[in-house]
């Protein structure tokens, strides 16, 4: 062995170090996560500077409504999607639906690679090659009779132009589903004004709003829009604020942020709005003096339809006084409730009521309409459904649809989709009916697909792909143009080979009718830039057509013998069942009973007492057409004779997230249409309820409903808030400690509980950009859920026609100024930074949980344990943030990450962070605009404003925690009777 | 003097150091088990450390359960170990002699179980030496204004100190015990153990003056170390917690639940042992007396807690203690309360503070309501904090009773090692009490 003096220690003696401090590390590391490698690119791939995210615009596809996103793309993937500010539908913001798309581009559970059953019954993955080869052959085999139907949702912008083309060669058809296709308000207006079309509604141009069953918070046309509107309309200007009354039976979501709920008897609600109008015409409020609808109206006297639908006279009289005096008014028509054998005649009454108030054309606009209203009707999938029965259909392709779930059992959808010869699904995820297709292409999502889409006149919404494809997948374009190039007969029918150069090619068009000046790579890049082409339409005069006097309003028909109506409802969490398998919204509380994960059934107090049930016991419910289980949530927001279960649970397939969990209510809806549109009537079962030996915890986030006298929500009545509020300032000279004091910033927030709906996109939205876990049912049930906001729903007595009042309050980490969790943490964990932030150290966190004991609003989440993200769910994690491990703490932190990428640019350009120069991420989705970001120490700054507004408070400040988050009080429209909210009555279910 | 019995310098030596003889089968039978259950209680901690926290019953907002509650247990029973064998060695309260020594066994195994749990139920307790303020390179340091740090000190301060009170308390001892045993193994260790401990006049001088030193030094130790335990609660804002009467009622409780656990070890041990001549009823008189005082103040305590939460104004702060009444946990704090105030009640009577079998039953008793006290203190307030939306309830695991019991088994292990080791009744200061034993007369 040479001896080497120079290094001054042995190879040998080296070796041994290594091996005694490995075998150590090895001992110590067994305690914590194995040790993931980096490994830097070899070469780097162009247009991607590590650390420095890249945006798309593009287009959201998860409801009809197409709202305008901002996918942020880091490193090559996908992290977070926000709402699109240049898009005029929801201006920048988003719903939970929209942030969770991620989940769906990252599910586990898509298909993977095309499938195909060549071999036997069971799926095998193919190659894209055989599957298109394996099409090839099937058109050129079965296509020659014709018999070929493309099912798709609604699809408005150039791949349905290509579907329609594609079936126009084959000599098929192309229908267009959507589960909820508003064919009565169509209709409707066809008998009212003559045009077959879905307006749009300026809501926020009302000061009375009075919707029947419209749950435009929820899933009603475009929810983020009419948020948006709504917030405007309701919110405080001026010391004034609009009002919203609702009219249903049961307070939905929507309803649930009224002012007054009118509790209906189900199916009347052309009753009442014809009574309201003839209430406003015969009292001479009309603008336009009925516009010779007097003599029609004049036989629904107050009397006679107070006895029909429940509703005191003195309410009609009540609101036909203020619909016509508080204009300009608007009265809104739609959702489930409405949507009864006799939805179009509702909605034509309710017309009635808009017209004889002077509405239409005003805050009602026909001249940007709504292209869902181009779907197929559902007669025509009744049709389609009777002809693949009988063997009619050749080859069915399935375009993004799952009728198998959303189509009521009774129409036998599924049994038909057996005797079709060869089903091809283009669907992503394997779901109720792609599972029964002999051959699977999967789809890109429209986060890696191009595309476009228009959900309205003024809006040609561009998709293009964020990333490259996450799975072995193609866009559907892509694969008809090429198996196109391949059948014979369609050989030279398509010039495009790609789908990218038709899309191109079809936006000439666009760029033709824009007549921009500009030439079209320009014309392309701009609309690509700002998400799409948007145009002013102007509104269309339209005028009462003198049908609707021949109009007759009956009473609606319900199906089955039970005493209750049942209300299938649409969830503003799973649309029609599609958001289903997206952890994010399966953990998203739902607004009402704060319940995840499960279904269940809403009920009102006095009918559990009657049926025996309380809270988490099984109700089973028969319809005429088969049987539901599901557990029991006790409401006082519904009628006794009512029972209510959202849609969009209860899937038999779909994914580990949606499969086996609760019950589809579409499953015993009988077949019942309206009779005028042929739409399906979704209120039209009666049906028993019986209690079954069966009771499990229900499992929600929060187990009171109840505020016990903490003051947490607060609200003050109109009167008060035209008086002025008598402040109880914190006066700081009772401090023992001098006031901390800011340079430059303070971060600090305020939220308008007058316009916060409680939709909880801020919760998910929080969720994607701070990786917060999904735990699970189990867990939830133990409550150990992490979202860092919770959406705290308080009913308070109220002496309102409902007799409550539903509040709702985002509840975070209100960076104290003197926060409690600070002084305890005995390592530094968490900590005051000089810009008021309570910093949290992860890495130094050791797990004492003395913070969250000592914080006063309980908004610490602690990891229990450490969470997995599914592969690739975890593609979705944004690197600027740590991913936590078990056994540590965690906390909101007003988005640091962005507050430190803010102030980096603001450095580079030699500044102080302006006011909105960047928007924290529950801020930056909330639809209501009832969150605002900002620094405190500038005085000119929104934040400082909303701060020091008249309605601010904070919440428990007598604990003297002096919180960075004001929040603003709710207003209440009726009169106050003597506070009355004793804790003795109130009996909480805890878990 | 009270021992006017047939006790003499000689029996004393005699009959302690017979208690250190080889172990029976007797003792095995109990020894064994109590491994059996450190083993269980070890795997639990594994268990818990390989998976998380939440293999325990914790949950939102409930961030502090059975190991916290085992914590200011074991801390509590450790109080009055010292109580008794500096507090009253200060006051020349002779009814200590015969039982301080196992009272000190108490104190010192007592504050080594406590010890176990502020790391067991940590996030992640491979992390434990960060709440020690030591140099490192990140220039990282602890937090000085947090109670659980002052606790980290408290505890080892009073380990420290309870452990070499314990020490030099025995240093006679052994030496007589050096004295007598003959094996290799045992001579050469007590040889060390004894210091090479002569009894000169010089010797006894320093050791006397040492151990009035040590007795003045560890004495505030038993204000001050479960003061601020209390202060771990009485430090945050929660309603339950933010009180000032805590350290006063948690001293209190301390040496109410000490001096229960003190009867509950020596009430088998002076029978098994035949100590009846030196652990004799006077002296149970005088720690059963103590009981009725500290279970007064620790009821009082409860009664003014109420009394404050009406008086308050705060409805959370009222919320609380009607909760803690009439809730979901209101059994534990029935229980409590009787444990706690009505069953010592009989003690008033000297004819029960003299039957050996009241006092033990009693005893038990008080172990059981001052486990539920600090439960109740610790998870009730936690389980309705300020926020009702944040409302929770917590329901240990079969970890956290694995782990708990483990501890119980942990004190006895070393318990029944030190019976069988250290002379278990000060022999050295039980002459001080006998009759100076007179010469025989010698023609």
């Amino acid at each position: 062995m040479s001896e080497d003096k120079k290094g001054g220690i042995k190879r040998r003696d080296f070796l041994k170090i290594i091996g005694v401090a490995g075998g150590t590390a090895a001992v110590a590391s067994s305690c914590s996560e194995p040790v993931e490698q980096l490994i830097p690119y070899v070469i780097p791939p162009e247009g991607i500077v590590p650390g420095v995210p890249n945006y798309y615009a593009s287009t959201c596809r998860e409801c009809p409504a197409g709202c305008g996103i901002i996918v942020k793309n880091r490193e090559g993937r996908a992290i977070k999607i926000e709402g699109n500010p240049e898009n005029p539908i929801n201006t920048g913001s988003s719903c939970a639906r929209g942030q969770a798309a991620l989940q769906g581009l990252y599910n586990p559970d898509r298909v993977r690679s095309p499938l195909s059953n060549f071999n036997a019954d069971k799926l095998q993955p193919v190659g894209w090659e055989a599957a298109q080869k394996t099409l090839t052959e099937k058109i050129e085999e079965l296509g020659g009779s014709g018999n070929i139907v493309f099912l798709s949702n609604h699809i408005s912008g150039t791949l349905g132009k290509l579907v329609d083309e594609w079936m126009d060669a084959l000599g098929g058809k192309h229908i267009q589903y959507e589960t909820f296709a508003h064919e009565p308000l169509k209709e409707a207006n066809r008998i009212s004004f003559g045009i077959d079309k879905i307006p749009t509604y300026h809501i926020d141009k009302t000061n009375y709003l009075l919707s029947f069953g419209a749950d435009f918070i929820e899933t009603w046309l475009s929810p983020v829009e009419y948020t948006k509107q709504f917030s405007k309309m309701h919110g405080v200007k001026d010391k004034q604020v609009g009002r919203f009354v609702h009219v249903e039976p049961r307070a939905s979501l929507t309803g649930s942020n009224s002012d007054e709920w009118i509790s209906i008897k189900p199916g009347t609600e052309a009753m009442l709005a014809l009574g309201i109008a003839n209430e406003i015409v015969s009292s001479g409020q009309s603008p336009n003096g009925g516009g010779g609808l007097g003599g029609m109206l004049s036989q629904y006297s107050t009397d006679k339809v107070s006895a029909m639908t429940d509703v005191p006279a003195e309410t009609i009289k009540q609101i036909a006084k203020d619909f016509a005096s508080m204009g300009p008014s608007l009265a809104l028509g739609g959702g489930v409730s409405v949507t009864g054998t006799n939805a179009t005649e509702t909605l034509v009454a309710i017309n009635i009521l808009n017209y004889v108030a002077g509405n239409i054309g005003d805050t009602v606009d026909f001249g940007d309409t709504l292209n869902i209203s181009n779907v197929n009707s559902f007669q025509d999938i009744t049709s389609l459904t009777k002809s693949m029965e009988n063997g009619e259909v050749d080859i069915l392709f399935i375009y993004d649809v799952n009728p198998v779930f959303t189509l009521p059992k009774q129409l036998n959808f599924k049994d038909a989709l057996g005797n079709v010869k060869y089903v091809v699904s283009f669907s992503s995820f394997m779901d109720e009916t792609t599972e029964m297709a002999d051959l699977i292409m999967p789809n890109n999502t429209p986060i890696e697909s191009w595309g476009d889409y228009s959900s309205r006149e003024s809006v040609n919404g561009l998709i293009q792909p964020v990333m490259s494809p996450v799975f072995n997948t193609k866009g559907t374009g892509d694969v008809i143009l090429s198996v196109s190039g391949q059948v014979e007969k369609l050989n030279g029918r398509f010039t495009q080979t790609t789908f990218y150069d038709y899309l191109q090619n079809s936006w000439k068009e666009i760029w033709a009718g824009a007549s921009s000046g500009s030439d079209f790579d320009t014309f392309w890049k701009d609309s690509l830039e700002k998400g799409g082409y948007y145009k002013d339409v102007s509104a269309r005069p339209v005028s009462i057509s003198g049908a609707v006097s021949s109009v007759k309003f009956n009473e609606p028909e319900f199906v089955g013998e039970g005493d209750f109506y049942f209300m299938a409802y649409p969830s503003y969490r799973y649309y029609d069942g599609r958001g289903a398998n997206k952890p994010w919204l399966q953990e998203l509380p739902e607004a009402l009973s704060t319940g995840v994960w499960s279904s269940w059934v809403q009920i009102h107090p006095d009918t559990a007492k009657k049926l025996n049930v309380s809270q988490g016991d099984f109700l089973s419910i028969e319809s005429s057409e088969g049987v539901i289980e599901t557990q029991v949530y006790v409401y006082q927001g519904i009628r006794p004779d009512t029972l209510a279960v959202m849609i969009g649970q209860g899937h038999t397939s779909y994914g580990r997230y949606a499969k086996d969990r609760g019950v589809n209510p579409i499953d015993i809806l009988p077949m019942s249409t309206d009779e005028r549109s042929g739409g399906f009537a979704w209120l039209s079962a009666k049906v028993s309820a019986v209690k079954v030996s069966k009771s499990e915890q229900f499992v929600q986030t929060q187990y009171t409903t109840h505020q016990h006298d903490r003051e947490i929500a607060q609200a003050i009545s109109l009167t008060e808030l035209e008086k002025g509020i008598h402040h109880d300032d914190h006066h700081s000279d009772a401090d023992f400690y001098p006031p901390r004091e800011y340079h430059k910033y303070r971060w600090g927030m305020s939220i308008d509980l007058q316009k916060c709906v409680g939709c909880g996109s801020c919760v998910t939205a929080c969720n994607a950009e701070n990786n917060v876990a999904f735990v699970g049912k189990q867990l939830c049930a133990q409550r150990r859920d992490m979202n860092w906001i919770r959406i705290e729903r308080y009913f308070e007595e109220a002496n309102n026609s409902a007799g409550f009042q539903t509040r709702y309050l985002p509840m975070l980490c209100q960076q104290c100024g003197n926060a409690p969790c600070e002084p305890v943490c005995p390592v530094f964990a968490t900590y005051h930074n000089p810009e008021g932030l309570n910093g949290m150290v992860y890495n130094r966190c050791v797990g004492t949980r003395y913070c969250a004991n000592n914080c006063t609003y309980k908004v610490r989440k602690f990891n229990w344990f450490t969470y997995k993200w599914p592969e690739p769910l975890n593609w979705q994690l944004n690197p600027d943030v740590t991913v936590r491990s078990k056994g540590v703490m965690e906390k909101c932190t007003f988005c640091v990450q962005r507050i430190n990428h803010a102030k980096d640019l603001a450095k580079d350009e030699g500044q102080d962070v302006s006011d909105g120069a960047f928007k924290v991420a529950c801020e930056q989705a909330c639809p209501a605009e009832a969150i605002v970001f900002g620094n405190l120490e500038d005085k000119e700054s929104e934040v400082y404003k909303q701060s020091h507004d008249d309605r601010g408070y904070q919440v428990l400040s007598f604990v003297n925690t002096q919180p960075g988050i004001t929040y603003l009080r709710k207003v209440t429209q009726y009169e106050e009777s003597k506070e009355s909210h004793g804790t003795k009555n109130h009996k909480d279910h805890t878990g | 003097m009270s021992q006017q019995n047939t006790l003499t310098y000689a029996r004393v030596n005699d009959d302690v150091i017979r208690m250190l003889d080889k172990p029976t089968f007797k003792w095995w039978a109990l020894f064994l088990p109590t491994l059996l259950f450190v083993g269980i209680g070890a795997f639990c901690f594994i268990y818990q450390v390989q998976y998380g926290l939440g293999v325990a019953g914790y949950r939102h907002p409930v961030f502090w359960g059975v190991y916290i509650t085992d914590f200011v247990f074991w801390v509590g029973i450790a109080h009055s170990g010292t109580l008794i064998s500096a507090v009253l060695f200060l006051f020349r309260a002779n009814f200590r002699m015969s039982i301080y020594r196992i009272a000190e066994g108490m104190t010192v195994f007592a504050v080594l179980t406590a010890g176990l749990f502020p790391i067991i139920h940590l996030g992640r307790p491979w992390n434990f030496y960060w709440l020690f303020p030591y140099p490192n390179q990140r220039e990282l340091w602890v937090n000085f204004k947090s109670p659980l740090l002052w606790d980290v000190f408290a505890v080892s301060t009073y380990l420290t100190v309870s452990s070499v009170f314990f020490f030099i308390g025995m240093i006679p001892d052994i030496a007589a015990i050096r004295d007598r045993v003959t094996e290799t193994p045992r001579k050469i260790i007590y040889s060390i153990l004894s210091l090479g401990w002569k009894g000169s006049n010089w010797e006894w001088l320093h050791y006397t003056r040492a151990y009035l030193f040590f007795a003045a030094f560890a004495t505030p130790l038993v204000l001050s170390v479960h003061s601020v335990v209390s202060w771990d609660f009485a430090m945050s804002n929660l309603p339950g917690w933010h009180t000032t009467i805590f350290a006063p009622y948690f001293v209190a409780g301390a040496i109410f639940s000490g001096l229960g656990m003190v009867i509950t070890l020596t009430v088998p041990i002076r029978k098994i042992f035949h100590l009846e001549d030196y652990i004799t009823m006077d002296n149970y008189d005088g720690m059963a007396k103590l009981i009725l005082v500290t279970s007064g103040i620790v009821g009082y305590a409860y009664g003014v807690e109420f009394f404050m939460a009406w008086y308050s104004g705060v409805p959370a702060e009222w919320y609380q203690f009607y909760y803690r009444a009439t809730g979901e946990y209101a059994l534990f704090y029935w229980i409590m309360i009787v444990c706690n105030v009505i069953i010592p009640l009989p003690l008033w009577f000297k004819s029960m503070r003299s039957n050996i079998v009241v006092l033990f039953i009693i005893s038990i008793f008080i172990n059981i309501g001052m486990w539920f006290e600090r439960f109740n203190i610790i998870v009730i307030s936690l389980s309705r904090g300020f926020d009702p939306a944040a409302w929770g309830i917590y329901q240990p695991t079969w970890v956290e009773i694995g782990i708990t019991v483990g501890s119980f088994a942990w004190f006895f292990m070393f318990f029944l090692i030190f019976l069988k080791t250290l002379p278990s009744v000060s022999i050295a200061e039980m002459k001080e009490i006998l009759p100076v034993p007179k010469k025989e007369a010698k023609t």
